[in-house]
């Protein structure tokens, strides 16, 4: 085992019926750590919060706290903290009431939690609203508020289940901040559940990518970004383009020497929109057929020998619509990816 | 009536839609003004009118010195508060029963609770007789000599009738909570009683008040069970009753009407603030809750709940059964020949009450509907006065709805004695009686219409009468059927309101069933009752069919 992991989910298998929700998913969190569970609706990444928390039972496997196994631990037992999308505060309670509604059931002295709760509503930078009720606020004071009442226990770990994507943009932007900074600053060992990768790249010191009940690829988020495994793991990621071995020979054969031997199934070159150079060159083999202005960058559709590609440019406003390119990419910049998924073969773009 | 707001389109060119909005507000408002406020007036004037002519207050001075009066009072106000404590209290279990635990069977409670919908609320009482009274069936088993009749029949019988209310008023609170909130308790450390007590229970706690004035209200105001059970235990409503008919004193039946509607007011005021606040509360859950089995918490809970409900259709049930039996308690063989009614009239009675609820229904919903419509383009000065006046007949007791119609329409004062002893008076009491809750459902889909489909439609060149019969009805169709038959149900077994106002040529059914036991014909009033409540089942079924297809056509339309 790892000497620094904290949490340990060991081969958990979890099933509803024939479907297998958890198929053997193995998990670790350090000592604290920030954890993105990563993957689309209905890949298990709730049902693996679930399980961790103990709301929800499971058919094989363990889950582990500093080496001991929390199975038969009812939920209320674990010591942890649990924040869900839907902010889920207790309606009848004020804001000090639903912060201190933990403190309450550990029996803590009134003046120790009511200093703990002026504390905490310091923390989220809430302070006027103790005697508010939950129905008074705003989705995004409510969520703090949900926040500060899971980290007023002193949690041993922190479990949030996609807390940002009932928010609107901005207010999820400033969250996100505030979960990130308030876990630095106290250390608990946290696991977020989320389908945005965008916030698992911001948050995540590991990201853990799941699909259809199975981790799929664990690591930091550079890991992740710039050397996906699978071609699941890179079209969920972000944009890139995904090029068989015959497209790379047709327009990048320089990529070939770094491909891997053949293995199962087929292998594809992934390259980020952002890493495709791209100058104008009456002589190019490529042609560029649209260009999107997005103000900090410029999304250009190209037309080439092996399909159509996506390519990021923060320049080149001389390159219009109809316009010859000609293409390169530094192999560091290169990943060979295998093919996870069995749908129609890639073009040249992935979502 | 003075329409300060209508003056701006008073100076325009004729516009049709204005015309047409006006009337959609003009229609209804009369009907209230006319079926409602006037007769109320009337009422209150009567019951300060003294033998000279002259108004005083010595009706009142009379009344209140009667020792009769103050018994009628004490009784009412026990009973009233006894059966709200028990029917809250049960009802809440029941209501947590169903939301918060896990047991099979729960559709059976469901149907239950259902039941006391279908028939006139006297059935109870008949039930309880069959079982409990001089020739019921325990008596004659157990060689028993208990008495039914009095306090702890009326009680019994009240409490049977009231508890599904307040199972379905305590349980619409208690659906309302959010599966994830106790799942952040449950995280947080709380064991499933402090769940229970510090968030199930704060939760309930308007549903419980407002369920609590709900039963009460049904209590003091029934006439049924009362005149059926309660014996020598007279209470308010029965004292109105042996006024005006026992000894055709109508001005001091107006005075004990005045004195019921005091209290009932009271608690409907009270009640709705009640309900304000559970709305205000709002949110809709956002993961409903689901519970997960705990054979501690749902055994006893569960065999509570059946229990109860099993008495509720127990009472029901002996009832249907008796008016099969040759002669009860002594022979059981099945039989129709209760179902010759014998009383003068047979069922004429049942067709009369027929007709006269699908009046009531079809007018009624078009009513509300059209004040719904006109108050929505009606200036907040028009329609504020106007809205407070359509929830108030919910506050007036059925008894002295009924008196203040008798007292109206058959005094020759005005034309509208032609009314008195048709068919069409006893549809507008019943839907004067019932407008509240008619108008208040369809109110609930106006307030969901959203404002940019009239404007769509209005934008697309449709006037107001396009606009109400083809896109707004539309919206409202699970309401207004909702209207229609709660008005039509409500009608079909209502006896408090229409008991002063049928005639020898014109009755209805729940006043023939009373009627009927009143003869000692126990068994007919059986029959007569079950015919009723078929009629009434058959009417819930439809609606449930019609809201069940509309629901299915309303997804189709949303998947493609």
């Amino acid at each position: 085992m790892d000497p620094t992991s904290f949490l340990d989910v060991v081969s958990l298998t979890k099933r509803y019926g024939t479907f297998v929700a958890l198929d053997d998913v193995s998990v670790t969190v350090g000592e604290g750590e920030f954890v993105c569970l990563l993957g689309p609706s209905g890949c298990g990444k709730t049902t693996l919060l679930r399980v961790i928390a103990g709301l929800t039972g499971f058919d094989a496997g363990d889950v582990r706290l500093e080496g001991r196994s929390i199975a038969d631990l009812p939920a209320r037992k674990r010591g942890f903290g649990i924040v869900f999308q839907s902010y889920s505060l207790f309606p009848d309670m004020t804001v000090a009431e639903n912060i201190a509604y933990g403190l309450k059931i550990r029996n803590v002295s009134p003046e120790r939690m009511r200093a703990r709760v002026r504390e905490l509503l310091e923390m989220i930078r809430l302070p006027h609203l103790a005697d508010r009720l939950p129905w008074q606020l705003s989705g995004g004071q409510q969520q703090r508020i949900a926040l500060a009442r899971a980290i007023a226990v002193d949690p041993r770990v922190l479990l949030l289940d996609e807390p940002l994507s009932a928010l609107d943009a901005k207010v999820r932007a400033e969250l996100r901040g505030e979960i990130r900074r308030l876990q630095r600053d106290l250390g608990i060992p946290t696991l977020m559940v989320t389908h945005d990768q965008e916030e698992a790249l911001a948050l995540a010191d590991r990201i853990i990518c799941m699909n259809n009940g199975r981790v799929v690829q664990a690591g930091t988020p550079e890991e992740l970004y710039l050397r996906p495994a699978t071609r699941f793991v890179a079209e969920f990621m972000g944009t890139s383009n995904l090029l068989d071995v015959e497209q790379v020979r047709a327009l990048f054969p320089d990529l070939l020497p770094g491909s891997p031997e053949t293995g199962a199934g087929r292998r594809y070159a992934c390259i980020r929109p952002e890493h495709v150079e791209l100058r104008p060159d009456p002589g190019g083999v490529a042609t560029v057929r649209g260009v999107t202005f997005l103000g900090h960058l410029r999304r250009l559709e190209v037309e080439s020998p092996a399909g159509l590609l996506t390519v990021e440019t923060h320049g080149s406003a001389e390159v219009a619509e109809g316009s010859r390119v000609a293409l390169s990419v530094d192999p560091r910049h290169c990943t060979w990816v295998i093919d996870d998924m069995e749908a129609a073969a890639p073009g040249g773009t992935g979502a | 009536m003075s329409r300060p707001g209508s003056a701006p389109f008073l100076r325009r060119t004729f516009d049709g839609d204005r015309l047409l909005a006006a009337v959609c507000l003009g229609v209804p408002a009369l009907g209230l003004v006319v079926f409602f406020l006037y007769p109320m007036v009337i009422v209150f004037l009567r019951s300060i009118t003294l033998g000279d002519g002259s108004y005083g207050l010595a009706n009142y001075a009379e009344v209140l010195s009667t020792r009769g009066f103050w018994r009628a009072t004490r009784h009412s106000m026990v009973m009233g508060l006894s059966t709200a404590a028990i029917s809250v209290l049960l009802g809440f279990v029941i209501a947590h029963g169903l939301h918060r635990c896990a047991f099979r069977g729960k559709a059976l409670i469901r149907a239950a609770i259902v039941l006391p919908l279908l028939a006139p609320s006297l059935v109870q009482a008949l039930g309880l007789i069959f079982l409990l009274g001089r020739n019921g069936l325990v008596n004659r088993l157990f060689g028993t000599d208990l008495d039914i009749y009095g306090f702890w029949g009326l009680l019994i019988a009240n409490t049977l009738y009231a508890l599904p209310q307040a199972v379905m008023i305590i349980g619409a609170a208690l659906a309302l909570s959010d599966a994830r909130t106790y799942e952040a308790a449950e995280v947080l450390g709380a064991s499933p009683w402090r769940q229970f007590r510090d968030i199930t229970l704060p939760a309930a706690r308007f549903g419980i008040l407002n369920a609590a004035f709900v039963t009460f209200i049904i209590t003091i105001t029934d006439f049924g069970n009362a005149a059926v059970i309660g014996g020598d235990y007279s209470v308010l409503a029965t004292e109105i009753y042996s006024q005006v008919i026992g000894q055709m004193n109508f001005n001091l039946g107006a005075v004990v009407g005045i004195m019921l509607l005091l209290p009932t007011v009271v608690a409907y005021v009270i009640e709705r603030q009640a309900s304000k606040r559970q709305e205000g509360r709002g949110g809709s859950a956002a993961v409903p809750f689901v519970p997960t089995p705990s054979a501690v918490r749902d055994l006893p809970m569960g065999a509570l709940s059946f229990l109860l409900a099993a008495a509720i259709a127990l009472v029901i049930g002996i009832v249907v059964y008796a008016s099969f039996v040759r002669l009860w308690p002594y022979r059981f063989d099945l039989t129709f020949r209760h179902y010759a009614i014998t009383l003068a009239g047979g069922y004429s009675s049942l067709w009369t009450t027929i007709y006269v609820s699908l009046i009531a229904a079809t007018g009624g919903t078009v009513l509300v509907f059209l004040l719904g419509l006109g108050l929505r383009r009606a200036p907040a000065a028009v329609a504020r006065p106007i809205q407070m006046i359509a929830v108030m007949p919910a506050a007036v007791p059925g008894m002295v709805l009924g008196l203040a119609y008798i007292l109206t329409f058959n005094s020759t004062a005005t034309p509208l004695h032609l009314l008195y002893g048709t068919a069409a008076l006893i549809a507008a009491v019943n839907f004067y009686h019932y407008h509240t809750q008619a108008f208040l459902t369809v109110m609930t889909g106006f307030r969901q219409l959203p404002v940019a489909l009239e404007e769509a439609a209005g934008s697309l060149g449709a006037g107001l009468g396009r606009i109400a019969t083809g896109v707004i009805a539309p919206f409202l169709a699970p309401m207004l059927i909702s209207a229609f038959f709660f008005l039509f149900m409500r009608s079909m077994v209502t006896l408090s309101a229409v008991v002063f106002l049928t005639t020898p040529k014109l009755t209805v059914a729940s006043v023939t069933i009373m009627r009927l036991d009143d003869a000692g014909l126990t068994s007919q009033a059986a029959a007569f009752s079950t015919v009723v409540m078929l009629v009434v089942a058959l009417a819930l079924g439809s609606m449930k069919l019609l809201m069940r297809r509309l629901g299915r056509a309303a997804h189709g339309a949303g998947a493609g």
